[in-house]
């Protein structure tokens, strides 16, 4: 929160023991009508300490790969593991519970419920243990003031920004072990984009295995360690930021599609 | 007529609690599930046919035939969800398929009384001791006294599990954003269940506290009150809890005054025109449509 701009943060890659696998695609297809695929046999790794992050032109599915980890759509082939256990087959609400947050593109709060509220439902899988639900909720209101000060009015009444600081809290109370982002900076200003970046790093950093989705291929560059490139629901390039700098191929196919996009 | 004035505003806010309530467990299985349930009024019935059974042929005491009434109304509430909520949501026009539903349930639960009970209005007879109250010049019947703690009790519960438990939130919540509350891990299936299991249990017990405040009914009582319900509804602003409640209690007076001044016929015909005046100032009623804010 401290407005630390994300690139002094960004590349990772010095690791040298390779870190823990969270989440995995394995060979994943799936569909929302019939047999239209929208992901082809994607294979993609989340690791923990590490962000993931995936870019492609519009339409090219990543929305519907964190859909497809989430369980809101079913593979038809292949399999999503969470922690080596395959969660294929698991209900999306029971995903919050394995330590899976997922932040949805657009809006994912209950405007009309306070501040307060919206954290307090972000809580519901230990709803039975009121002093942990209590000490949750205090601790992100602790972690973000603004929201502090805010907590009595609807989350209606917060500013774009301020929104998605609440998403985001709220998406951490659980402590997840993988947090899904789906173009987390869309629709803010500038200045609450940089924060969001920052706190994305540093969510990392504690460990966690962040995946990125974003559009705004320069800053989720940075900030990443890994990168997956999607086209038309295949993953056509892969590696890290560095990577991205030095490959002609990879650079190749960003430009490919950026220029799809512009024109 | 005037010195009755006070007996009848009396009856009108007891009569009024329990309409308020009717409207209640109507505005949230529509709210929460935005199913316009056109059988409310049959099943309120069936409720008070187990008072009935519970009181006049079994001689028991009414606190346990609301409890039986609950419980009874609540099971078919849950067969209901079970067997066909799902399936009427997943249609393409879920309000036009759910309002059709619920025509065919109410006109076999209408027909269902009839089988078992005939066409004969029945009453609810209990021997309460002391039979009434008398408050100054006002006198009213054990009965009514205990229809109307039991319905502000149920209405202050209701209130309590909405507005200030995890549970009622979230339910609030589900209006507001379906996807939302999957995420943060709420079986929405289940939680659905549950209300509208709940909510039908409270329609039973209203048909209760209607037995002990009426004077008597039959099988084909039940339209009276899904019409008197929805206005009630409509009235307050649709799918807005404490909108049914006052709505119920300005209807529920206007009926009993009216009913004083100018006949019990046109009691229900002032209520309608209450109505349209509301709607015509405030086209979404008197609360305003729906968002359920804390
Ligand atoms: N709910 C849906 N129903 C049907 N098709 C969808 C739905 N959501 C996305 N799609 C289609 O799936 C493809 C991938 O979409 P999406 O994952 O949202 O792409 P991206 O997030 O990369 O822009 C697109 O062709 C889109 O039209
Ligand atoms: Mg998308």
């Amino acid at each position: 929160m401290s407005g630390v701009t994300p690139a002094r943060h960004a590349l990772r890659q010095d690791a040298v023991s390779s870190p823990a696998v969270i989440g995995e695609l394995r060979g994943v297809s799936a569909a929302y009508f019939g047999d239209i695929h929208v992901l082809q046999g994607l294979d993609l790794t989340f690791n923990a300490g590490r962000v993931a992050g995936i870019i492609g032109p519009n339409g090219a599915g990543k929305s519907t790969v964190l859909k497809t980890f989430f369980g809101l759509l079913r593979p038809l082939e292949g399999d999503v593991l969470l922690n080596g256990q395959s969660v294929a087959r698991t209900p999306s609400h029971a995903m919050a519970a394995m330590g899976v947050a997922y932040l949805p593109q657009g809006r994912s709060l209950f405007l009309d419920l306070t501040v307060e509220d919206n954290l307090l439902l972000g809580c519901w899988p230990i709803r039975s243990h009121r002093r942990a639900v209590r000490s949750a909720v205090q601790r992100a209101l602790d972690i973000f003031p603004s929201l502090h000060d805010a907590r009595r009015q609807s989350a209606g009444s917060l500013s774009g920004g301020q929104r998605r600081f609440l998403e985001l809290a709220r998406a951490l109370l659980l402590e997840p072990k993988l947090l899904l982002l789906d173009e987390p900076t869309a629709m803010i200003a500038p200045r609450f984009a940089a924060e969001v970046y920052a706190m994305i790093r540093s969510i990392a950093n504690e460990g966690v295995a962040v995946v990125l989705v974003d559009q705004n291929i320069r800053p989720c560059v940075e900030v990443s360690d890994h990168i997956y490139v999607l086209e038309l629901g295949r993953k056509t390039a892969e590696g890290t930021a560095q990577d991205l700098q030095t490959d002609d191929a990879l650079r190749d196919v960003i430009a490919g599609w950026l220029e799809v996009r512009g024109g | 007529m005037t010195a009755l004035l006070p007996q009848v505003l009396i009856n009108g806010l007891i009569v009024g609690a329990i309409y308020g309530l009717l409207g209640l467990s109507l505005t949230i299985v529509y709210g929460a599930m935005r199913v316009a349930n056109l059988a409310h009024g049959d099943l309120v019935v069936a409720g008070s046919f187990i008072a009935f059974v519970m009181t006049t042929q079994q001689g028991q005491s009414p606190m346990l035939s609301m409890l039986v009434a609950f419980i009874g109304v609540a099971a078919i509430g849950g067969l209901i969800y079970s067997l066909a909520l799902r399936r009427l949501q997943n249609s393409p026009e879920p309000e036009i398929a759910s309002f059709l539903f619920f025509y065919g349930v109410s006109l076999m639960t209408g027909a269902a009384l009839l089988f078992i009970f005939g066409a004969d209005t029945r009453s609810v007879l209990f021997q309460f001791d002391p039979i009434s109250f008398r408050f100054a010049d006002v006198i009213v019947s054990h009965a009514r006294i205990l229809a109307l703690a039991i319905g502000i009790a149920i209405v202050a519960g209701i209130f309590f599990v909405l507005y200030r438990t995890i549970y009622g939130k979230a339910l609030r919540a589900a209006i507001m954003n379906r996807e939302a509350l999957l995420v943060v891990g709420v079986n929405i299936d289940r939680l659905s269940l549950v209300a509208f299991a709940v909510s039908f249990g409270v329609i039973g017990l209203t048909g209760v506290l209607i037995g002990l405040v009426f004077p008597a009914f039959h099988p084909f009582s039940g339209l009276e009150f899904t019409i008197i319900a929805f206005i009630v509804v409509v009235l307050g602003g649709l799918g807005h809890p404490v909108g049914a409640v006052v709505g119920g209690i300005i209807f529920g007076l206007c009926e009993q005054v009216t009913a004083l001044y100018l006949g019990q016929s046109l009691g229900m015909i002032v209520g309608f025109l209450v109505l349209i005046v509301i709607i015509l100032i405030k086209p979404d009623g008197l609360f305003g449509r729906a968002s359920w804010n804390a």
